[in-house]
């Protein structure tokens, strides 16, 4: 090159082939300082530890975490001659560094997005209780995504599951997320569900689910949401976002479909239930038809007596008319007409006596 | 008895409906037991349908490794 004699703006080009060549993606890790945003599209910062500083430039779409100055973070980029002889990092992500940067990033956008009521309960809706299409978003080599499939399939069939196949972590997994959220959300024909699984990880493992991009696309999605990422005590903004939020992919599954063996149960209780029940009401039925019977016979009992007494009166009343009774109380029976003269006859209760009539007075 | 076309969901819920009828103020003793075969028959068939359903999983060929 010695002897080659180069134009400035040729200088610049060949330095930034040389630079581009050279560190093609570097990975820096330093403190922000002079962070600013400029006409809302690019964003300028510095990047320094105790000795050196680097100016760096990236588009606000670039930046997916919230970043404030004095926050520890990694860039990664191609380093850059600018027209004006200026050498910066053209940045294309950047993400916090150490636990209080990740923390502090993570409760920035919390605060910015639940401000903007993304996390609003109000906006949940709630899953259909047996879906029938549902998608999920996840990669298909995922330790989570097969535990998921594995107890859906145990819990339900009959489900049609369309599965878009993405990285869950690193640099590009939001993009590609993000991207089956909308391929997904603009189908001709929509799922009643779109899952988003991953297994537990580290925290950066699982920071993806933290980007801001994802978190919109969540909550915009037409389709109802269900997130299961990480373990239990793993909290993403994705999660918040989300309509209903899983514990992890498993319990994504117990939540997206009911189990099909309490389902059985429950049936074979309900019509087992039946079968006493109709015995019941024939016991219930014969009962009454006994009551009926029973007072029935009451009443005929009733009746009964009621005949016996009248006619025993009738016959003590009869009795009395028996002449013999009259008889016996001392009277005498006489038989004949009273004319001076003639015979008649009286009868008592032994004796029948003829007799001649010799007076007849008035009484 | 249902129609082998209808849904899990639409089975369930008419399995549901021939139940309340016992307990509703529309029982008829007489029409206990027809009821009563019915559902047996239709929990019989909730059953194995539940039990030979799979699900139909289908990976997509789209790819979201970049913008298409």
């Amino acid at each position: 090159m010695e002897n080659v004699l180069l134009s400035v703006s040729d200088f610049v080009a060949l330095t930034n082939q040389t630079l581009e060549y050279a560190y093609p993606n570097v990975g820096i890790e330093g403190e922000v300082s002079e962070f600013k945003v400029s006409q809302g599209k690019w964003v300028y910062f510095k990047l320094k530890d105790d000795e050196s500083v680097v100016d760096c430039f990236m588009t606000l779409w670039q930046l997916r975490v919230p970043i404030e100055d004095g926050m520890k973070v990694i860039v990664q980029g191609t380093p850059k001659l600018t027209k004006w002889g200026r050498f910066s990092l053209t940045v294309r992500t950047i993400k916090p560094s150490g636990e209080g940067a990740i923390k502090k990033s993570f409760e920035m956008l919390r605060e910015k997005l639940d401000k903007e009521g993304l996390f609003n309960p109000e906006r949940k809706r709630t899953l259909p209780r047996i879906p029938q299409s549902i998608a999920v978003i996840s990669s298909t080599e995922a330790a989570g995504y097969k535990d998921f499939i594995k107890i859906v399939n145990d819990r339900w069939g009959g489900l049609a599951i369309s599965v878009a196949h993405v990285q869950v972590q690193g640099e590009s997994a939001p993009d590609q997320m993000i991207r089956a959220f909308k391929y997904i959300n603009e189908q001709e024909v929509l799922p009643e569900v779109i899952v988003l699984i991953r297994g537990g990880g580290s925290a950066d493992d699982l920071s993806a689910f933290n980007d801001e991009q994802l978190v919109r696309a969540i909550a915009a999605s037409r389709v109802p949401t269900l997130v299961g990422v990480g373990h239990e005590q793993d909290e993403s903004l994705a999660d918040m976002a989300a309509d209903v939020r899983a514990a992890t992919p498993s319990n994504a599954a117990q939540l997206l479909v009911p189990d099909r063996q309490d389902i059985i149960r429950s049936v074979r209780a309900q019509t087992n239930s039946l079968l006493p029940l109709i015995g019941r009401v024939i016991e219930q039925a014969a009962g009454q038809v006994d009551d009926i019977l029973g007072r029935a016979l009451v009443r005929i009992d009733d009746r009964i007596g009621l005949l016996q007494d009248r006619l025993r009166n009738q016959r003590s009343v009869l009795s009395q008319l028996n002449p013999e009774t009259v008889l016996a109380r001392g009277y005498a029976l006489i038989r004949g007409a009273p004319t001076i003269g003639k015979l008649i006859e009286i009868e008592t209760t032994n004796t029948i006596v003829e007799v001649e009539v010799k007076d007849v007075r008035q009484k | 008895m249902s129609d082998k076309s209808n849904t899990l969901q639409e089975k369930m819920d008419e399995l549901t409906q021939l139940v309340a009828w016992f307990d509703g103020e529309d029982f008829a003793l007489e029409e206990a037991i027809d009821r009563f075969k019915a559902a047996e028959a239709l929990a019989v068939e909730i059953e194995k349908d539940l039990s030979s359903f799979k699900n139909d999983i289908n990976v997509l060929k789209q790819k979201f490794d970049s913008e298409s």
